[in-house]
């Protein structure tokens, strides 16, 4: 499934019209990207993840809607689902499309793991499902995000370390095998080691179960090591659509906006100062490639 | 969802009334709500009628949000106007307007049933006119100041008035809060909007139990922090704003004062509403 947005813009108080959280936001996310999304707190990211899920509903979906001539509504369609029609099924493209929100272990509830990530499996499945095929896809949707089924699938949730806790919530979102895995800042808080297994976390799903991929992230490694393409949002607006490749050749730009650039990209910069230009893609395996092709010549 | 609930309806400008000691505020109330009920007829209510459009008309808060706040009871005033207006016992005086069937309304029930009404606007006006001339902050100051002398028995009254404080100040929190976790369960399939009673009340344990621990994180912290900050409650603590009577306060003293008698007068020389 793709990500087609049009025309994207929103507010949340529509009595103050310059208060927009989105403005005019247009993009396409391809079937089988890794996607990153970076922007400022208030850059309107959030808004636009919720809008991905119908939590924000588009102004044609409301129920009593009006249209007005001449007025270009918002769109988005998502695969088959159309999100600016309100006959559109909410439950079952948010089955198809699963949002891990911010610091997701907050939303854990249930006495058990294992009762926690059936939750959505049970409201999201048309018939009742046998206790063997609802513990065969909790197993599935645990074993995936790297925990112990046998170990954990009678613990408290409340009792599991903060990593563990995490994991369980994302297991909680695919255990319905969404087709699109939205993740909000899914490894915040989180200490060096933790961070790098959620990211090798959602490479293994990326390659087994959810074929897009679109993460929100302040941290630029993260995005220039990960992602096929990012979008940069800044004041509700879309600012940058592009490739980490080319992305980060905007350093400056991007300083400009109050954000950040990856480690790379910035020794790349000191290097340059230097005299000494590196032709990379800013993952550190590249650019590690092209210095030591370099190495030869200038040291 | 909580897009339209009204909480802390104070209402930012600079007035007369908003500069009012809030201690006065308050009792300035409880006397204002004794005259209304002391009131025997329309003169008398008639007067404080008045005096609450001039504390309007000097407080610069817009009329219509004063009477959104009766908005808020209508239920309660459609409610007792039907009552009073059918069951009133009317006396020997009384003319009959309209005879039908079993109902028989009476020109004495109607004029008790408009008095009650407009009682209860009133009631409901005053006091929304206090929160929205009044910060929570200086109010919660204002009753914490007021409830001192419960202090000779032991009453708890600062930690109260700090209690209270803080719950105030968490709601809007909370309410955020409870937006987030219903977003991420929504996006779990959970469903809040359909269903019968008992599922609806179902479906509200993923929302209240993250909600509740969550609380209790922020409690954990918020007394980490008042700790780290050496607060030891009320013995050895000083107050930032001092509150000090002014002109302002003798003079609004003395229009409550002329209110009371003013509504008592009416009630002797003047008898009740029928």
């Amino acid at each position: 499934m793709y990500i087609e947005v049009e025309r994207l813009s929103y507010s949340y108080n529509p009595t103050s019209p310059s208060a927009y959280a989105l403005k005019d936001v247009s993009l396409t996310i391809e079937e089988g990207a890794f996607f990153g999304i970076i922007g400022h707190t208030g850059s309107g990211k959030s808004t636009f993840v919720q809008h991905l899920n119908a939590l924000i509903t588009l102004p044609t979906a409301e129920k009593k809607f009006k249209p007005k001539k001449g007025v270009a509504y918002p769109s988005i369609r998502i695969g088959d689902f159309d999100l600016a029609d309100k006959h559109t099924d909410w439950k079952a493209l948010r089955s198809k499309v699963g949002i891990v929100f911010q610091y997701p272990e907050y939303q854990l509830f249930a006495e058990s793991v294992k009762e926690d990530v059936a939750f959505g499996l049970k409201n999201f499945s048309q018939t009742p499902l046998t206790p063997e095929e609802t513990e065969a896809h909790v197993k599935e949707a645990l074993t995936a995000v790297g925990l112990n089924y046998e170990e954990v699938k009678d613990a408290s949730p409340f009792d599991l370390s903060g990593g563990q806790k995490r994991r369980v919530a994302i297991a909680g979102v695919i255990v319905t095998k969404p087709e699109i895995l939205v993740l909000d800042e899914p490894a915040a808080g989180l200490d060096p080691l933790g961070k790098r297994e959620i990211m090798g976390l959602l490479h293994s799903l990326h390659r087994s179960w959810c074929k897009t991929i679109v993460i929100v992230s302040h941290d630029m490694d993260e995005i220039g090591e990960n992602c096929t393409k990012v979008a940069v949002f800044a004041d509700g607006e879309l600012k940058f659509l592009l490739p980490p490749s080319e992305l980060f050749l905007h350093d400056e730009e991007l300083e400009a906006l109050g954000l950040d650039i990856p480690t790379t990209a910035k020794v790349r910069r000191a290097l340059k100062e230097r005299g000494i230009s590196v032709d990379t893609d800013f993952t550190s395996e590249d650019f590690a490639r092209q210095i030591l092709a370099l190495g030869g010549r200038h040291v | 969802m909580f897009k339209d609930v009204a909480l802390g309806q104070y209402y930012q400008a600079s007035s007369f009334v908003h500069r009012l000691d809030p201690r006065f505020k308050i009792l300035a109330l409880i006397a204002y709500i004794v005259a209304i009920f002391l009131s025997e007829n329309f003169y008398g209510l008639g007067m404080c009628a008045l005096l609450l459009l001039l504390t309007i008309a000097f407080s610069k808060v817009p009329l219509g949000k004063v009477i959104k706040a009766v908005k808020g009871i209508l239920f309660l005033l459609v409610f007792t106007a039907i009552i009073q207006l059918f069951f009133y016992k009317p006396n020997e005086n009384a003319v009959v307007w309209v005879k039908w069937w079993v109902i028989t309304i009476t020109d004495q029930a109607v004029f008790f049933t408009l008095f009650l009404l407009l009682r209860l606007s009133l009631l409901v006006m005053v006091a929304s006119m206090l929160t929205y001339t009044t910060t929570p902050v200086s109010l919660t100051d204002g009753l914490e100041s007021l409830l001192t002398p419960l202090k000779v028995v032991r009453f708890p009254v600062h930690e109260l008035a700090l209690i209270m404080s803080i719950a105030l100040r968490f709601i809007p929190t909370l309410m955020e809060e409870t937006e987030r976790i219903m977003n991420a369960q929504k996006a779990r399939g959970a469903d809040f909007e359909s269903g019968g009673l008992m599922k609806r009340a179902k479906a509200v344990v993923p929302i209240l139990i993250p909600l509740l621990i969550s609380s209790f994180r922020r409690a954990e912290e918020l007394g980490d922090a008042m700790d780290a900050r050496c607060y030891a409650g009320s013995k050895v603590r000083t107050k930032y704003k001092k509150l000090t009577f002014s002109w302002r306060d003798l003079l609004a003293f003395f229009i409550m004062a002329a209110l009371v008698t003013g509504v008592v007068l009416f009630n002797v020389y003047l008898g009740g509403v029928v």
